[in-house]
């Protein structure tokens, strides 16, 4: 009886400990890992390893409008449907990966994707890593050292890297970005929470248009045209909608409540 | 001496319709090229300030978007399929922009 008791509770324990390492709870990303995007449109298929792309080295030197707007990469992984093709005419990541621009202390880009490598060429390997044991050319913790900390997410509070112009991110590629006009910010707004008790949320115009412009949220992400017609939920925001675009894989996490629930209790 | 005056005025003139015309239309040609591109820095270049556009101003833009999008789908050539793919998403971005501040605006 003891034995068969004993037996119960072991099998119990080790299926208890299995869900917690593999799927009940979601694992929260590590610091390098947040913001993590694989791309596998057609690698696989070419018989080379899907795409790793790091959005905290690409977001230290770049806004989100260049790529997303003026580049023309998609919110969401694969949406963009990149081709080799289309890095080798020059677009994508090929607009900067040519071979000739200079980013990061005057570093070369290596090219994406030329016609010349072999599939097993190493510099194919910098972007087409997934599941490969490749040795990056940034590491993350030499990278954001002495940088402002935050608790979630890549660990680096990037507003206060750009105040401190530890970062100074572009916003411009001669030939591929459009010359603009001054950006006029619309005003910062309140929203109330649905949950009472919950701080009302600030919504700031300013903060969000520096680094995406307009059109990257409206109306895609954002479709009303005033203010509380678009209603959505946190629930709406968890899975990805919304806010949540950009603030569960990117922006900062939604663990983090009071980076956006600001105002104090009336 | 009339008739070779006359006669150079007409030969400069053949010259210059010929070779003049040939080289005008290589230029255009070259550069009708790029035009759709320029027509685009144009037009999306507004999307700063799309909401102190005009009524006026932003059904102009959005009119303009459309027919770039309609020459953007006739694109043919090496680089078609990628200019096709990256311009469509970056025009449509601006004129759904505009078409937003539009609303925005006929509804306020």
């Amino acid at each position: 009886m003891k034995k068969a008791i004993f037996t119960t509770t072991l099998l119990f324990a080790i299926i208890g400990i299995a869900f917690a390492q593999n799927g009940v709870k979601k694992k929260r990303p590590l610091p390098f890992d947040f913001g993590r995007v694989v791309i596998n449109n057609y690698s696989e298929a070419s018989h080379i390893a899907p795409v790793v792309f790091d959005h905290w080295l690409h977001r230290a030197k770049f806004t989100c409008r260049l790529c997303h707007v003026d580049i023309g990469f998609a919110m969401k992984a694969g949406a963009t449907d990149i081709k080799a093709r289309d890095n080798i005419n020059g677009y994508y990541c090929g607009t900067c990966h040519d071979g000739t621009r200079r980013v990061f202390a005057d570093t070369l880009m290596f090219s994406s994707c030329k016609e010349e490598f072999a599939q097993k060429d190493e510099t194919c390997d910098r972007c087409h890593s997934s599941g490969k044991n490749v040795k990056k050319k940034y590491d993350f913790r030499e990278f954001v050292k002495g940088w402002p900390r935050e608790r979630f997410g890549n660990g680096v509070n990037w507003e206060k890297a750009e105040e401190r112009e530890l970062i100074i991110p572009y916003d411009y590629i001669e030939g591929v970005s459009i010359k603009r006009e001054k950006l006029i910010a619309q005003q910062d707004f309140k929203i109330a929470p649905k949950v009472e008790g919950m701080p009302d949320i600030i919504f700031s115009h300013e903060k969000h248009t520096l680094w995406n412009g307009c059109e990257l949220c409206h109306p895609e992400i954002f479709t009303g045209i005033k203010k509380g017609l678009t209603k959505y939920s946190m629930l709406d925001i968890y899975e990805g909608k919304y806010c949540g675009v950009c603030h569960i894989n990117v922006a900062f996490p939604l663990l983090d409540c009071q980076r956006c629930h600001t105002e104090k209790v009336q | 001496m009339k008739n070779f005056s006359r006669f150079t005025l007409l030969s400069l003139l053949f010259l210059y319709l010929f070779f003049g015309n040939c080289i005008v239309g290589n230029f255009s040609s070259v550069y009708a090229q790029d035009d759709w591109k320029q027509e685009y820095s144009s037009v999306c270049a507004k999307t700063q300030n799309a909401m102190i556009l005009t009524p006026e101003e932003l059904k102009s833009y959005i009119d303009r978007c459309d027919k770039l999008l309609a020459l953007i789908n006739e694109l043919e050539g090496e680089q078609a399929a990628t200019e096709k793919k990256v311009y469509t998403k970056r025009v449509k971005m601006c004129r759904e922009l505009y078409q937003f501040a539009l609303e925005y605006k006929e509804h306020k």
